[in-house]
């Protein structure tokens, strides 16, 4: 337990939270403001993660040319989806979506010439050798660390995703006030009001996909410079319900929820480590991780149940009609 | 005078129903017209398919000289063709004051690109957009709601916000679907003053679906009338009240 309760696992807690917290502000932009049902958020974190580490192995690029390039990689696959299958309703696009991200997944089990296959980002490069993606990455977190003073690179990861995400998080919160994101909250209550009043929504809830697409796209970039090494496995749609469950958590349609969301989130997940008390420990220990996933669930069921608008949602934006 | 809106044997079917079957009349300019007809005449049809949210079978739909049946709803609405519904499509979660906000066209801080691009542009258009915006809501005597979520309104509140909405695109033609019912009596006057007033101050041209004759008699200029999808009869209100068709298919005798 005490090895657990370090401050490095916290850090490490602290970092997967900011990454998550990027991934469901995506889901936010998409569904909190114009309606938009994507179960497939996750798709766009893997196409992110693997244009990037494929043209830093690959092809030889700079990581801060791949990175960006990667992100706009991301935003392409939410124009792409979204040109082939915006005009469906609500939940049959939701279908679509959960589809795309396991399409996005076997591709990149199977096109092993091209990501690796199974065995992940390490058979990247020629056979025989290990391939590393991120050595730009870490000399620019060990400076980040050296500038810092910190000791621990846990730390040094944290206060990066943290940056990033703040700023993305109030950029997003700026647009979201602009007559720009008003449109898209018109949306959201009734599409066809809002063609009516002469709003082009196709092309709005194009763009809320596209700029989803990016923000996961981002969370991508630092799940890969995080663990320094990916396969297909690591991008099942549990990720994409897990950012579901902090964006409902968290509440929907308000920005600063996410984070919020995402840190309850987070230390419910990471805390469910600790029952390795009875009961619990009357499980064998792979036993146990199935447990604790039942045990977030009826967590963050019961959360749900006592404030269904979430920690900073707003109840009578529920009730209206 | 010259007509604003032409329909031109527009055919619209759901599978086996014809329910606009070759309807033809033309709306002139700054004429508030009726169109009146009993249930499932096709009114409600040819609404939608003027509007641009259905697309006609056959036929054609001219506005202001310029086809406007193949074009999607935004675009008619851009084009300066808007309407409302019978039960008022207000965003009920939203505040009254952005609903009414919305109502405006080619506002630079819509685009992501104009709001990058063109900050001043954006909120001087904002700033335009909110006086208009109050200045409407004066109009419809919604001032104190100004903040309420639209969802808050009653019914009739609601029709009012839709058709204040509407105003403020500043449209050359307004479609209203049945803007009275469910309205009480003393707004329904209130309703009839401000589309008189409309039309003499702003020059829009109106076309109206309703139920309740009395107020399209009292409202309309001409009196277009359907039946089975087809139009019946189209006059001046004296001359369809004693049209013996009209008398037939949705008057009764007893009128």
């Amino acid at each position: 337990m005490s090895i657990l309760a370090s401050g490095s696992f916290w850090a490490f807690v602290g970092v997967v939270a900011g990454i998550y917290t990027i991934l469901a502000l995506g889901l936010q932009v998409q569904f909190g403001f114009a309606g938009l049902l994507n179960f497939g958020q996750v798709a766009f974190m893997a196409i992110s993660a693997y244009t990037m580490a494929i043209l830093v192995v690959k092809e030889g690029w700079s990581t801060w040319l791949a990175a960006p390039l990667a992100i706009v990689a991301a935003a392409v696959g939410g124009l792409f989806l979204g040109l082939s299958s915006l005009r469906l309703r609500a939940d049959y696009f939701a279908i679509v979506t959960i589809a795309f991200s396991e399409i996005v997944r076997y591709v990149a089990t199977n096109d092993t010439s091209l990501t690796g296959g199974t065995q992940g980002t390490i058979a990247l490069g020629p056979i025989g050798t290990a391939s590393e993606y991120n050595g730009q990455w870490s000399r620019f977190e060990g400076r980040v660390q050296h500038a810092l003073g910190f000791s621990s690179s846990d730390a040094t990861m944290l206060v990066i995703v943290w940056a990033v995400a703040v700023v993305l998080l109030a950029l997003t919160w700026f647009a979201l006030r602009t007559p720009w994101g008003r449109v898209l909250r018109a949306i959201r209550d009734d599409e066809d009001a809002a063609a009516s009043l002469g709003k082009n929504t196709f092309a709005y809830k194009l763009q809320a996909l596209a700029l989803g697409a990016a923000l996961a796209g981002v969370a991508g970039l630092f799940y890969a410079w995080e663990f320094s090494f990916f396969s297909p496995d690591d991008f099942q749609p549990l990720l994409t319900f897990f950012a579901w469950m902090i964006l409902l958590l968290g509440g929907v349609g308000r920005v600063w929820a996410v984070p919020v969301g995402a840190g309850v989130f987070g230390f419910i997940f990471a805390g469910t480590r600790f029952l390795n008390f009875p009961p619990f420990s009357w499980f064998a220990s792979d036993q146990r991780a199935y447990l604790r996933l039942i045990i977030v669930g009826l967590i963050i069921l019961a959360l749900v149940l006592v404030r269904p608008q979430g920690l900073l949602g707003n109840k009578r934006e529920m009730v209206l009609e | 005078m010259t007509a604003l809106l032409e329909v031109e044997e527009v055919v619209r079917t759901f599978g086996a129903v014809r329910a606009v079957d070759g309807a033809s009349f033309a709306v002139e300019e700054r004429s508030i017209t009726g169109l009146i007809g009993p249930n499932g005449a096709g009114k409600s049809t040819l609404f939608a398919t003027i509007a641009g949210s259905l697309k006609p079978d056959s036929g054609r739909i001219v506005f202001a000289g310029a086809r406007i049946d193949r074009r999607p709803t935004y675009r008619v609405a851009r084009a300066g063709v808007v309407r409302t519904y019978q039960a008022a499509r207000v965003l009920t979660r939203m505040t009254v004051l952005d609903n009414l906000l919305l109502a405006s066209t080619r506002h630079p801080g819509e685009r992501l690109a104009g709001v990058v691009l063109r900050p001043r542009a954006a909120r001087a258009h904002e700033r335009r957009t909110l006086d208009r915006a109050r200045e409407m809501l004066a109009l419809v005597r919604l001032e104190s709601h100004e903040h309420d979520y639209a969802g808050t309104l009653s019914g009739g509140q609601r029709k009012l916000l839709d058709l204040a909405r509407v105003l403020m695109l500043e449209p050359s033609l307004v479609l209203l679907d049945e803007p009275i019912a469910g309205v009480s009596p003393a707004l329904r006057v209130e309703l009839l003053d401000h589309i008189l007033a409309v039309r003499r101050d702003r020059s829009i041209t109106f076309l109206i679906v309703e139920h309740d004759l009395d107020f399209v008699m009292q409202a309309a200029d001409r009196v277009v009338v359907m039946n089975e999808g087809r139009v019946i009869a189209v006059g001046t209100p004296d001359e369809v009240r004693t049209n013996e068709q009209v008398v037939d298919a949705y008057l009764g005798t007893a009128h």
